[in-house]
């Protein structure tokens, strides 16, 4: 069997020197080319030693030609001279003080857990309606107001996304098509997410089930 | 490195599309969850603690879609999942910047959260690497560790950019060789009996 053309990109995919196209080429093509995924996870392994072992180079003679054009580490070390390096030392000392510092002065933050997409948790939206099953789909949905200047998100599922939409109130009204899809014996959850005006996510409801009875 | 055009001279992807009734998903999910595993923790950094979640998610919808009959075979499996995979990257950190303000920033080598077995692994090429001939040794450092472009390496060495390539796939070859041999030995030892 010839070897894959494409062995060659590994190096350069794992050091991160593929553009773009080439890079998303690359990753197509071993996500269907069982002896190119080997060789990178096993290439992935053994740069990852290297990388993390500078002792197995400790040798290796770091000569400073005056002409060496280095990068990575070895950029960063023969950038500064030693006296530079006192400098940006205190500098940086003196910037962890001053970020350390700071949160002192600010209120606390919103605390997030977040372990994918649709199950990010925050404590301060409360839903209000719907929270329990119900005779007949609901005509509006509401939650507890976080103020002015706040827009929320509000997502509605059955096994996947089934309505999506946007409110700048803490209530919205459910479309006829698709209470008209809510029918009997069908069961559903929901989430809000507020977001503050420039856009920044600010809270996380919980997801609320409830079912039509019928 | 080789330029190639898309679906180049790959022996062994031979762009035959399964399709959905050819599918096993037991297979598939043993096939391809290293893969979206890979792709993920590679997109994510391994420090990002959801990494895993979201692999298993793409795996999840993989089956769902599968089973829904959204794959179609227009284009093989792999790409399929592998299109699955990156728009759930994408999302993931859509949705972190919005809390984060940044994006999770992948982690360069080593992984902190490598587990203990490759951790041992690493030790044991960090000792085989100090075995090396220097000639060897040196093109490692420059071209991994320093992360010299290969052409960079030549004008060090004084050697073509082709002598590069060649030292160092050697250099893997000798780590690789070695690896095997200290691995054999240790199953051949055994729990309890002296080695050497």
């Amino acid at each position: 069997m010839n070897k894959c053309s494409y062995e060659g990109w590994i190096d350069e995919y794992l050091l991160n020197r593929l553009d773009d196209s080439r890079r998303k080429e690359f990753e197509e093509h071993y996500f269907n080319c069982p002896a190119c995924f080997d060789m990178l996870v096993e290439r992935d392994e053994i740069i990852g030693a290297l990388k993390g072992a500078p002792s197995a180079f400790a040798s290796e003679a770091r000569r400073a030609a005056p002409n060496r054009k280095t990068t990575g580490p070895g950029r960063v070390f023969a950038w500064l001279s030693p006296r530079q390096w006192a400098l940006a030392g205190t500098a940086a000392l003196l910037l962890a003080v001053v970020l350390a510092v700071i949160p002192r002065f600010r209120g606390p933050a919103p605390q997030f857990v977040m372990t994918g997409e649709e199950t990010v948790r925050g404590g301060s939206l409360a839903l209000i309606f719907p929270v329990a099953d119900l005779g007949a789909a609901p005509a509006e949905f509401r939650w507890k107001s976080l103020g002015e200047n706040v827009e929320y998100l509000v997502s509605i599922y059955e096994e996947g996304l089934i309505w999506k939409a946007s409110s700048k109130e803490p209530r919205i009204v459910l479309p006829e098509d698709v209470r008209a899809r809510m029918t009997a014996g069908r069961a559903f959850s929901w989430q809000v997410k507020a977001f503050s005006a420039e856009g920044t996510l600010i809270a996380v409801s919980g997801r609320a089930r409830f079912a039509i009875t019928g | 490195m080789t330029g190639l055009a898309k679906g180049g001279a790959c022996p062994y992807n031979t762009g035959v599309s399964e399709t959905r009734a050819e599918i096993d998903l037991d297979e598939l999910v043993l096939k391809y969850r290293p893969v979206v595993s890979f792709r993920v923790r590679k997109a994510l950094g391994g420090a990002t603690p959801d990494w895993e979640d979201v692999a298993n998610e793409v795996i999840t919808q993989v089956i769902e879609k599968v089973k829904k009959g959204e794959f179609r075979g227009e284009s093989s499996i792999g790409t399929f999942i592998y299109t699955i995979t990156s728009r759930r990257i994408v999302d993931f950190i859509r949705e972190k910047t919005k809390i984060l303000r940044h994006a999770p920033e992948p982690t360069g080598y080593p992984d902190p959260h490598e587990s203990v077995e490759s951790r041992e692994k690493a030790a044991q090429i960090a000792d085989i690497v100090k075995n090396l001939k220097p000639k060897f040794r040196e093109v490692l450092d420059l071209y991994y560790y320093q992360d010299l472009p290969r052409e960079d390496v030549a004008r060090e060495l004084g050697i073509p950019p082709r002598r590069v390539s060649e030292r160092v796939n050697y250099a893997l070859k000798l780590i690789k060789k070695n690896l095997k041999k200290r691995s054999d030995d240790s199953t051949f030892s055994g729990p309890g009996r002296l080695k050497g």
